[in-house]
């Protein structure tokens, strides 16, 4: 197709609105409710342009090209008409930050409306300097108002974790309702009401965790103006680099860019123009890594265990002590813990470290106990995450995708809401739930039995249950159906079970099967150490066979039992009662730069994008450093140059256990009892930190310490929030506050705690609420 | 014979579950006792298989619909162009001071619920308010008292 923009002759390939043939031009025509992945809105009108041939003047955004169409985008008419356009659009948003009558001495004298001494400026506007209207209004030289003002006084509402939101500033461009309903397909916010009573939000005066958000984040990026802004760095101003990189929270390991200013970590968003990707992060990737990383309660310097008591050392010091406490324990009496969430080349460090400097078979990590390996030897089996989108029936099952895995959900939930089937079976509603063209939540203890009824289908036998008669179909048929297996399972009683029949099914049928990991990257950790399973490790550290415990970034126990010598390396500080010997503080993610296996199929590079926290070094140069003391080659001289580029497939071996631990679980003949008590183990960590107690936003949503309950169970039992009721069945009780949420369902409570509910009989298990009466 | 009225849950299980459902069945919910709880939007959302948020932002378009419980007695104040111009906003303003409740609430007492319309089709009458299904004409601030009186 020709067209002409703008006296300029340009060749258009196929069918695209008159804004993307200008944008692939170069011609730059104004917009402000505009956004690539979103459907044309027409809502800001400042896309205007004249069309011959056309009446008016339609909109860029809306307006298909067709062939020989001549279009004019920057008339005088056009810019006039543009010009009124934003007085419309600043009469009902507060516009001091364009024009004040100091704007130009105000940067460099920085002066003040208050009557003191002092050179504040005015910074009342999270986005300043970083906000569409202000650039669109600066290039169109308004400097005055001519229509009178209107501030809608509207409270700023920041009781949400994570971002605050000041509606006051809004243009309605309806970006961040749009991306969260047609990109996300989370549709938590709407319009409400009509014409200047608009507002935007949940339905009535819910908040967002209610309305199901899952934080991540996409409403606060596309948004044009600071009426959306992120609590942790909204007065930092604009980060002065972006960094590639890619998350190390969970084994999805997604693509990620890092903002820094002044060499600090100020925040995370997903890779692309800030202000235009949307992403596919989960709240944890898009909100929680700044934080972790610049959390106060970092290990800042070396420190050991003097007799008098702990000493600060120098890093030459404690080299040295280190290598002395490495020569005492001697051959084979070394115990190595490692955390999954290194980079690659950390752990082939850490490989030639336990071999030659330790020389010490005894390496594992505190996730490899049995029910972690077992998942991960399934989860091994997943397609990549880009055929989920291809699947023609989705099984999911124990998946908890409310604040974890959005790649996963997102493909999830597109492919279901383009007419894919989609079961869900388990106890926990999340984002993908309202997709689910069926859904089945168990009995307790019949976790296995659904499974087995399922493979009975399978195989010819007619089942009473017509969901599972559906489900059976499904898998028999199709090439590609897939079963999408959430974590949560790792907790869950008869999980053996559960894996045996998961594997049956997949060994009868074609299913494909998708299993993510909380680990970032056990996977990697595997392939670059032969590792022992944690049990049998702790169990020699026991027993006192060991006489030196080093511990990178992991945490297996919380105390000692034994007399052995401790060397503690992390980021983040021990339990109190551990009292490590030596205490070396570690970079964090974001602080050194590496390789990510992950599950998409590809490596992918973290780059640098701050330096270390206070005196704290990067895990490859205290081991270079230690190994130097020593008496051995350093790590780094030891690996070639072509080794240090980590390339290739990474094969994880998996350590090998004797004998199966578990024996037959039983799950049934349980007493009957009106609620159903779920728990699961976080799975947000990152080293030996808890995220979802460190970060306070993520404490605020995955409540670690509460009984989460349905609203309407709470209303028939006439609790309210933040009330200690206790769970009790025939033999162990347990006193905790509730937390009201709507994705639970009803009759249903759920902890992620699962330390605390271990005197259960089983997971799930049924349990009789009633409030604590004082 | 008048049909019996359906329960909420008759009345979801009455649509299908489509999007286009929606209007229909909001005003059917509203019939049932004259406002749209928090439940029902839930109960609307689940059956549609949309979200809560998306059902309020479409019920909250439109006048028609009212999020809190209706009084004994509904309130109507015409601000339509003959009405306002004849002191209907006035009206409604005295309204709002005696019952002391904003267009769209119900007072606390369940005895009225004050709402605005746009016009009730009678604006030879300016200005016009109207109670339950009785038309006052030419109204003004001082026969509002008397007016309300009649109800209880």
């Amino acid at each position: 197709m020709k067209i002409s923009i703008d006296n300029k002759s340009v060749e258009v390939s196929r069918q695209m609105t008159v804004l993307e043939a200008a944008d692939q031009n170069g011609i730059y025509i104004p917009r402000l409710c505009a956004h690539p992945e979103l459907i044309p809105y027409g809502g800001c009108r400042l896309c205007i342009v004249e069309i011959e041939g056309i009446k008016g003047y339609p909109t860029a955004c809306t307006a298909m090209v067709e062939d020989g169409m001549i279009i004019r985008t920057n008339t005088n008419m056009l810019q006039q008409m543009r010009r009124d356009l934003l007085q419309l659009i600043l009469s009902e948003h507060p516009a001091a930050c364009l024009l004040c009558d100091n704007i130009e001495g105000c940067s460099m004298f920085q002066e003040t409306i208050r009557k003191v001494g002092v050179t504040t400026g005015c910074r009342w506007c999270p986005k300043d300097k970083d906000c569409e209207l202000q650039r669109i209004v600066e290039s169109f030289d308004v400097h005055e108002l001519s229509l009178p003002g209107l501030y809608r006084d509207l409270p700023v509402e920041k009781y949400d974790p994570f971002f605050d939101r000041d509606y006051n500033l809004c243009i309605y461009c309806g970006r961040c309702v749009r991306i969260c309903n047609e990109y996300r397909k989370s549709s938590v916010i709407a319009f409400r009401q009509r014409g200047k009573f608009t507002t935007i939000g949940p339905s009535f005066d819910e908040n967002h965790i209610d309305a199901g958000c899952e934080f991540c984040g996409a409403c606060v990026s596309v948004c044009p103006t600071g009426a959306m802004s992120e609590k942790s760095r909204k007065w930092w101003g604009l980060p002065d680099t972006y960094t590639k990189s890619v998350c190390p929270l969970c084994s999805i390991n997604c693509d990620i860019q890092v903002l820094s200013l002044r060499d600090k970590i100020v925040g995370t968003l997903p890779p692309g123009k800030p202000h235009e990707a949307a992403g596919e992060l989960c709240v944890k990737g898009r909100f929680c890594l700044s934080e972790m990383v610049n959390r106060t309660k970092r290990i800042l310097e070396p420190s050991y265990l003097f007799p008098e008591g702990e000493g600060i050392i120098g890093w030459k010091e404690a080299f040295k002590r280190g290598a002395e406490l490495i020569k005492d324990a001697g051959k084979g009496k070394t115990a190595l813990y490692i955390s999954p969430y290194l980079s690659m080349e950390e752990y082939s460090a850490i490989a030639y470290f336990a071999r030659s400097v330790l020389k010490s078979s005894f390496v594992t990590s505190s996730c490899l106990d049995y029910n972690n390996t077992e998942y991960l030897r399934l989860s091994l089996r997943s397609i990549p995450l880009d055929k989920v989108r291809k699947s023609t029936s989705i099984i999911s099952l124990f998946l908890n995708g409310n604040y974890n895995y959005a790649p996963l959900t997102m493909a999830v939930k597109n492919a279901a809401s383009s007419g894919i089937p989609y079961y869900q079976i388990g106890w926990i509603r999340d984002s993908t739930s309202r997709f689910a063209t069926n859904s089945i939540v168990p009995e307790p203890g019949d976790q296995v039995r659904i499974l087995d009824d399922l493979i009975e289908s399978i195989k010819g036998k007619s089942t009473h249950d017509p969901v599972i008669h559906q489900l059976a179909e499904h898998l028999k048929n199709e090439e590609n159906a897939l079963i999408v297996i959430g974590p949560s399972l790792i907790s869950l009683s008869g999980m053996q079970q559960v894996l045996d029949r998961i594997n049956v099914i997949i060994d009868l049928t074609r299913s494909k099967i998708y299993a993510p990991n909380p680990y970032g990257n056990i996977k990697g950790m595997l392939s670059a150490n032969e590792m022992k399973p944690v049990e049998i490790i702790t169990e020699k550290v026991e027993k006192g066979d060991i006489a030196l415990v080093y511990l990178i970034g992991d945490m297996p126990f919380s105390e000692r039992s034994t007399d052995y010598k401790l060397i503690y390396q992390s980021a983040f500080p021990a339990p109190e009662n551990l009292r490590p010997d030596l205490v070396l503080p570690s970079a964090v993610w974001g602080e050194f730069q590496g390789t990510w296996p992950g599950m998409k199929g590809s490596t992918a590079r973290a780059r640098k994008a701050a330096k270390p926290h206070d005196y704290a070094k990067l895990n490859i140069d205290i081991i270079n450093s230690m190994s130097a003391y020593a008496g051995k080659k350093g790590v780094l001289e030891s690996m070639s140059k072509k080794n240090r580029k980590i390339t290739g497939k990474f094969i994880p071996h998996l350590p090998v256990r004797e004998s199966a631990l578990e024996n037959e679980e039983k799950l049934n003949g349980m007493e009957k009892l009106p609620f159903i008590l779920i728990s699961e183990r976080s799975p947000h960590t990152y080293m030996n930190l808890q995220l979802d107690r460190a970060v306070e936003g993520l404490n605020e949503l995955i409540s670690p310490c509460y009984l989460l309950i349905n609203h309407s169970d709470a209303r028939k039992l006439g609790i309210s929030g933040g009330e200690y009721v206790t769970i009790a069945d025939s033999e162990y009780e347990l006193t905790r506050p509730v937390k009201i949420r709507k994705n639970i369902p009803a009759g249903v409570i759920y902890i992620t705690d699962n330390k605390s509910v271990i005197g259960f009989k089983s997971n799930p298990c049924y349990v009789n609420l009633s409030r604590e009466h004082v | 014979m008048k049909p019996k009225k359906l329960s909420f849950l008759e009345i979801l299980d009455s649509y299908s579950a489509e999007e286009s459902s929606l209007i229909p069945l909001l005003q059917d919910a509203q019939d049932e006792d004259g406002y749209i709880s928090p439940e029902k939007v839930e109960g609307i959302a689940q059956h549609l298989k949309i979200t809560e948020s998306q059902v309020y932002g479409v019920a909250s378009f439109y006048s028609q619909f009212r999020f809190t419980p209706p009084g004994r007695h509904s309130i109507s104040v015409c601000l339509g162009t003959a009405c306002h111009v004849s002191g209907g906003e006035t009206l409604l303003n005295t309204f709002e001071r005696d019952l002391e409740i904003s267009p769209g609430e119900c007072t606390p007492d369940g005895r009225f619920d004050l709402n605005r319309v746009a016009c009730l089709g009678c604006c030879a009458l300016a200005p016009v308010v109207k109670i339950d299904d009785d038309i006052y004409s030419k109204v003004n601030v001082i026969k509002l008292n008397d007016i309300i009186g009649l109800y209880e």
